[in-house]
């Protein structure tokens, strides 16, 4: 009896073991030759940011589906697991994902590590329609690897009645001194006047950055190699903290909650974080872009564009194109915007029915033509994990400023050697 | 009995020797593939400078224990190791004490057992991320129902996660709030096997309620209660979901943990070398901390 119990075992395991290790199935050829009558539909895997930039595409998706026999998946995900989900697949031989959305901040660690497929070989150019800096971080020499989708730049978020009541009108702010006296003058009445964003490392630099371009500073010099404990880092950030001490630290919910219900009058923000109307409380003004009256201008605006591309070993190379070329079409990209959707495109930005709805998008494409893209380095993820701690440190008061931006430099100089 | 003894002495047969470690087989395979296996992996590779993208088509370096001296140079690591055994102490402390208390208020309860058992349950039974999120709107300073509550009481507001007097304290009453009902099951469980007999004896001998609680009832459960505490530990040393969704371990790294650090300067940026090393100092942290349940256990 014990024998034959013990047969039984082995032939069990022998046969679950056989079971794990049997043969993949033939992957079918790329179905993006298919025929749209063909009765099996395609399925394509999207891996998308999650919120407004992934919902606008989700939106425009069912007539692309019925037009070519195509089915999406559609993964809908934060900021730091799109970045990893993608990153882990990328080194399978065949894809999970076909059309993915790509921060620009992570362009240099993807194209060196060849998660994107090259666009240009794939048949796509830019048309003349798209604001052209938006493309600067799309591209590695001549080949294109990414569409600008999403026209995320930094703006500055305010509130109108207090903006008002600091005796302003949203077009007079163009300096950072006016942002102080507003703060000032909203904070003596009782409420905050200017909200910087806390959290991750990434929130804090992302935030800080236009500061620092007012004060002509910057990350890293010509060579890659960090600046951040330089004069001009250092006065970008005592204004930094002044503005700080007239208001508070929140999140991004905290932050567009604060200024449309009247509590808190500026803060930077994205506008995907908020699609302001007429006679809404709040809305979006360029950031300034000079110190004072007596400053020359500069581009203070952060792009945060989020872009799409289609993963390198996606089985659906053709259709998946075929999906990304619909998705930068014009006429998808101005259906998007009542969904929220920022277009890189200036026809659909100013287009006269579309600022008659939403006249913040005037703003916007006035930041787009003139935004300045975070260093394309690979390291950058990195880079903003060690300076923003650092920087927050100061924030917080635990760290002097000099200790903080001292061993952010140290520390960074390790990181990029 | 003659036969039995004849048996028992004679050298076992092949079949008879391979039988029990046949039996034995599956469960070895199982630890093997599922401990065993992950172990020596993530050992191996903290000795090396492995970034999962990078060196996808590149060979990677053996860097020694570089990644082991990096770590323990960053003050960062410091601040989690010291933040993540403060955080530690203080729950498992108030998680078992307030269990304690709750279990053997509840075992005591005449009528209303089962209904008071399954209400105490409800916050054990909702997800780390599901618990976080509904604390975060609760506090929000903006729209938070506990802000608006102090107001109308004329106490002082907060910015409760992003100040660094008070971010620690919230993620603490947070992770108390939803384990006390674990080790309340746990400790309830165990009450319910004390005989009442016991209880009855010591009454007659004239022993009080606290009395009672010293002498029966703490005897009877110190197994259940190391188990609880030991569990504890573990699962608390491994805290990540909270931090990571309520302060992404700030403000100033004032709530950052041992797993939120190797999340953010390992796993996040698929520094898989570093996160490792990282792990095994985290898993030998582990189990010194729990080195006296595992003595106990072994004798």
């Amino acid at each position: 009896m014990k024998k034959l119990f013990a047969l039984l075992l082995a032939l069990t395991m022998a046969l679950s073991l056989a079971a794990c290790g049997g043969q993949k199935e033939e992957p079918p050829a790329d179905s993006g030759t298919e025929s749209p009558q063909s009765a099996e539909p395609t399925k394509l895997t999207l891996i998308l940011r999650g919120g407004t930039y992934g919902d606008v595409i989700k939106a425009a998706l069912p007539a692309f589906e019925k037009e070519n026999n195509v089915t999406c998946e559609v993964l809908d995900l934060s900021f730091d697991d799109l970045h990893s989900k993608i990153a882990l697949d990328a080194v399978n031989k065949e894809g999970a994902y076909d059309l993915c959305m790509v921060d620009g901040s992570w362009m240099a660690e993807f194209t060196a590590n060849n998660v994107l497929a090259n666009l240009s070989e794939l048949g796509y150019s830019f048309d003349d329609d798209i604001i052209p800096a938006t493309t600067d971080i799309c591209m590695v020499d001549d080949s294109i690897y990414l569409a600008p989708y999403f026209g995320n730049v930094t703006v500055m978020l305010y509130n109108k009645q207090l903006v008002a009541d600091a005796g302003y009108e949203p077009a007079d702010i163009d300096t950072f001194a006016d942002l102080m006296d507003i703060a000032k003058k909203t904070n003596a009445a009782g409420k905050k006047g200017f909200l910087i964003r806390g959290g991750s490392g990434d929130n804090i630099v992302s935030d800080f950055i236009p500061h620092l371009l007012a004060y002509g500073g910057w990350v890293v010099d010509e060579n890659n190699q960090p600046t951040v404990n330089t004069p001009e880092f250092k006065a970008a950030f005592e204004n930094y903290l002044e503005l700080y001490k007239l208001g508070g630290t929140m999140d991004k919910d905290d932050i567009v909650a604060a200024i449309d219900s009247g509590e808190a009058a500026l803060g930077q923000g994205w506008p995907g974080w908020y699609v302001p109307s007429a006679d809404s409380a709040a809305n979006y003004t360029v950031i300034p872009t000079k110190l004072d009256d007596s400053d020359t201008a500069k581009n203070t605006s952060m792009y945060g564009v989020w872009t799409i591309g289609i993963c390198n070993n996606s089985q659906n190379k053709e259709m998946t194109m075929k999906l990304l070329e619909y998705l930068m079409d014009p006429e998808t990209q101005l259906a998007s915007i009542d969904l929220g959707g920022v277009p890189c495109r200036t026809s659909c930005l100013l287009n006269e029915d579309v600022l008659a709805k939403y006249p913040h998008l005037e703003t916007v494409h006035g930041a787009l033509q003139t935004g300045v893209y975070r260093p394309v380095i690979e390291e950058w993820a990195e880079f903003t994990n060690i300076l923003g701690t650092e920087m927050d440190a100061v924030i917080q008061g635990t760290k002097t400023m000099d200790e903080g931006l001292s061993a952010a430099q140290t520390a960074l100089e390790k990181l990029m050697k | 009995m003659k036969s039995t003894a004849l048996r028992s002495n004679r050298a076992p047969r092949l079949g008879e020797r391979a039988f029990p470690r046949l039996m034995l087989a599956p469960t070895l395979v199982v630890m093997a593939v599922l401990t065993a296996y992950p172990l020596i992996f993530t050992f191996f590779y903290s000795f090396t400078n492995y970034n999962y993208l990078k060196h996808a088509n590149r060979p990677f370096d053996f860097v020694l224990f570089q990644n082991y001296i990096d770590l323990l140079q960053d003050g960062y690591f410091r601040q989690a190791v010291f933040n993540t055994i403060k955080f530690t102490i203080l729950a498992v402390v108030l998680e078992v004490v307030l269990g304690l208390l709750v279990a053997v208020f509840i075992n005591s309860l005449k009528r209303g057992q089962k209904f008071m058992r399954t209400l105490i349950l409800l916050p054990y039974l909702l997800p780390a991320v599901t618990v976080a999120l509904s604390w975060r709107m609760m506090l929000s300073p903006n729209y938070g129902v506990v802000n608006q509550w102090l107001e109308a009481l004329g106490l002082p507001v907060y910015n409760w996660f992003m100040d660094s007097k008070t971010a620690f304290g919230t993620i603490l009453l947070i992770d108390v709030w939803q384990n006390i009902p674990f080790v309340f099951l746990l400790l309830y469980a165990s009450l319910q096997s004390v005989s009442q007999d016991q209880y009855e004896a010591a009454r007659i001998d004239g022993a009080g309620v606290v009395q009672q609680f010293f002498y029966v009832t703490l005897p009877n459960i110190k197994n259940g209660l190391a188990l609880c505490t030991l569990l504890r530990i573990i699962d608390t040393f491994r805290l990540f979901e909270k931090v990571n969704v309520l302060t992404g371990g700030g403000p100033a790294g004032s709530t950052s943990t041992i797993t939120q650090y190797l999340y953010l300067y390992g796993i996040k940026n698929l520094n898989f070398g570093f996160g490792s090393a990282g792990a095994i100092v985290m898993t030998l942290l582990v189990l010194v901390l729990s080195s006296f349940y595992i003595k106990r256990a072994i004798k």
